[in-house]
């Protein structure tokens, strides 16, 4: 689904903000991107929505080198990744309706269309009831809510989140995880980045950490620090499978540290 | 690229109701100087309709003495027959220079209750190769041929009155061309105010991946309609001012300016240049905001 080829990317700092990345996600994968602040995990994420363009190597979404798009075709890519931020952007004189209808109004969807899709997606984040709001007049994390049904409601491919629990407080961002999770669960890809360690810890997902632009790890089922079983892919071809991830579930309490080659590796032959 | 029409005019019309003392400032300056524009279109034609008639393809009269005699008159029609530049000539005897003279001082009936046929001067009316051989031409028969008054050239002073249209229109055009400039920024300013204030909008639609068409044609068009409505005023302007001029002309019947009304081609082809310009001035000054400010 997602692929980086030795992709570097610099601004004007010295350092680059990613350097050499090579990693491969596949579709439905839940990944949490980790790092401290200014560790490259944005840049990421504009790399795959071609918002940046990398200085060397290739970025791959669904089969397509995106650095070879023509410009009029972003677009349409953008149309298959979903994207919710820390502050949400929802649109003040909007209602949460009309928020989410916007989505789908401004890549020209026919109106019947509109409306069941947005109804359908508000009943899936749990909003059905409060359609009318303004996002003012709703919670933070209901906010956020709302922010997940405008990225999903036209079924994208991927999910990408840029700290998108940066702004909640813990129980509000377990309802957030679960919305999330249950979204990677009908087959859509996530790529989370956080440096929340709790929701890294109980999820137990993949985790690729990036260090001054560099990945410096990339573990199947991780806890946010450093773990025994610390796995640096090199090949950028981790081993991963997303039912087992699934199985588990985000407050799974099942051991990271054994066995996880052998039941990814199993799984992944079965599909 | 499904830009459904109802969004963009929905959302042209929502920009401009929130922009709209910016869009009428900018409508207002467009109106302006197209106003101008139109202007010095029109008295361009007006004063080339009007020459064409007072001249007439004449290009020097040569006026005799009110008491020429007719030997004179042949001698000189001769001295005519034998100058090279004259291709020809036509003479009006008393009664027919008297009439023209009526005609031509249909404004001023003191003028004209001066005159009897008997001491209007006959005339030769002349055309010449060349208009530039009209001074010495004139300077020749001036040079005291017997029974001749005057010869002057009417191209003179329709040269006079041409150069100083001439210098009217291109005061008006530099005006106009001023005011068009300042009217394209404002339109331009306009629509950065509008991509400023709907920048959260741009941004939603930029990542849910609206196609850059779709987010920029709203912004057009509103560009292009406030040089469309600034041109629309201009156009009523245009037309009441010329209503006027040939209600006022037919009114106190100075039939000398009659030719200065302009026929309703003219007038029609003169409008729609106002609005093509006004076309272009909002969709350049649009076009220059969207892609300077939207960096879609
Ligand atoms: N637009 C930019 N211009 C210049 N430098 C940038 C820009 N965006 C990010 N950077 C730099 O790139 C590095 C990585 O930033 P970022 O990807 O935002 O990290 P993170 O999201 O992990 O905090 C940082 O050093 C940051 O200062
Ligand atoms: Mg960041």
């Amino acid at each position: 689904m997602i692929r980086f080829d030795n992709v570097t990317k610099s601004y004007k700092n010295l350092r680059p903000a990613l350097d050499d990345i090579s990693l491969e996600i596949q579709k439905g994968e839940f990944v949490f991107l980790v790092g401290s602040s200014g560790s490259g995990k944005t840049t990421f994420l504009k790399l795959l929505l071609r918002e940046e363009v990398p200085d060397s190597g290739t970025v791959w979404v669904a089969g397509r080198d995106i650095g070879e798009l023509s410009q009029w075709r972003v677009p349409y890519l953008r149309r298959n990744l979903g994207c919710i931020f820390q502050d949400f952007r929802l649109l003040p004189n909007k209602t949460v309706t009309e928020n989410v209808a916007f989505a789908l109004e401004v890549i020209g969807r026919p109106r019947t269309v509109v409306r069941t899709q947005v109804a359908q997606v508000l009943d899936l984040v749990g909003l059905g009831e409060k359609g009318d709001r303004i996002p003012e007049e709703l919670s933070g994390g209901e906010q956020q809510r709302v922010a997940v049904a405008r990225a999903f409601v036209n079924r994208p491919l991927v999910l990408l989140a840029d700290e998108p629990t940066g702004n909640l407080d813990p129980a509000t961002t377990q309802g957030i995880m679960k919305l999330l999770d249950r979204i990677n669960r009908t087959g859509t890809t996530v790529v989370m980045a956080t440096h929340d360690v709790g929701i890294v810890d109980t999820m137990r997902r993949r985790v690729v950490q990036l260090d001054q632009g560099r990945l410096v790890r990339d573990q199947a089922r991780g806890v946010y620090g450093f773990g025994e079983d610390m796995t640096v892919s090199s090949r950028g071809v981790p081993a991963i499978s997303v039912a087992g991830a699934a199985d588990a579930g985000y407050d799974a309490a099942g051991d990271p540290l054994t066995g996880r080659v052998a039941t990814v590796r199993a799984r992944r032959g079965t599909r | 690229m499904a830009v459904s029409f109802e969004y963009v005019a929905k959302e042209t019309a929502t920009n401009l109701w929130r922009n709209r003392m910016m869009a009428l400032a900018a409508i207002l300056t467009v109106a302006v100087s197209l106003s101008l524009v139109g202007t010095a279109l029109l008295l361009r034609q007006a004063v080339n309709r009007q020459i064409g008639q007072w001249s007439n393809n004449v290009s020097l009269q040569i006026f005799m003495d009110a008491g020429a005699t007719s030997t004179q008159v042949t001698s000189v029609r001769s001295t005519i027959a034998q100058t090279p530049q004259i291709t020809r000539c036509s003479y009006l005897d008393h009664a027919q220079s008297y009439a023209q003279a009526k005609q031509v001082l249909a404004g001023s009936p003191t003028a004209i209750a001066a005159l009897t046929p008997a001491t209007t001067p006959t005339v030769f009316k002349c055309q010449l190769k060349s208009p530039g051989d009209a001074a010495t031409v004139a300077t020749t028969f001036n040079s005291g041929v017997p029974g001749v008054y005057q010869a002057t050239s009417p191209s003179q002073s329709i040269r006079v009155m041409q150069q100083v249209t001439n210098v009217l229109q291109l005061i008006l055009l530099v005006i106009a061309i001023v005011l068009l400039v300042s009217s394209l920024v404002l339109i331009l300013n306009a629509i950065r105010m509008a991509i400023f204030a709907r920048r959260r909008e741009v941004g939603v639609m930029k990542l849910v991946g609206a196609t850059n068409w779709f987010i920029r044609v709203p912004f057009m068009l509103e560009g292009l309609v406030q040089g469309v409505l600034g041109a629309l005023a201009a156009v009523v302007i245009v037309l009441l001012s010329n209503i006027g001029v040939s209600y006022l002309i037919r009114h106190y019947k100075v039939s000398v300016l009659g030719s200065a009304v302009l026929p309703v081609h003219d007038l029609v082809v003169t409008e729609l240049v106002v609005v093509l310009i006004g076309v272009v001035v909002g969709v350049a000054g649009s076009s220059v905001a969207v892609r300077r400010f939207l960096d879609v």
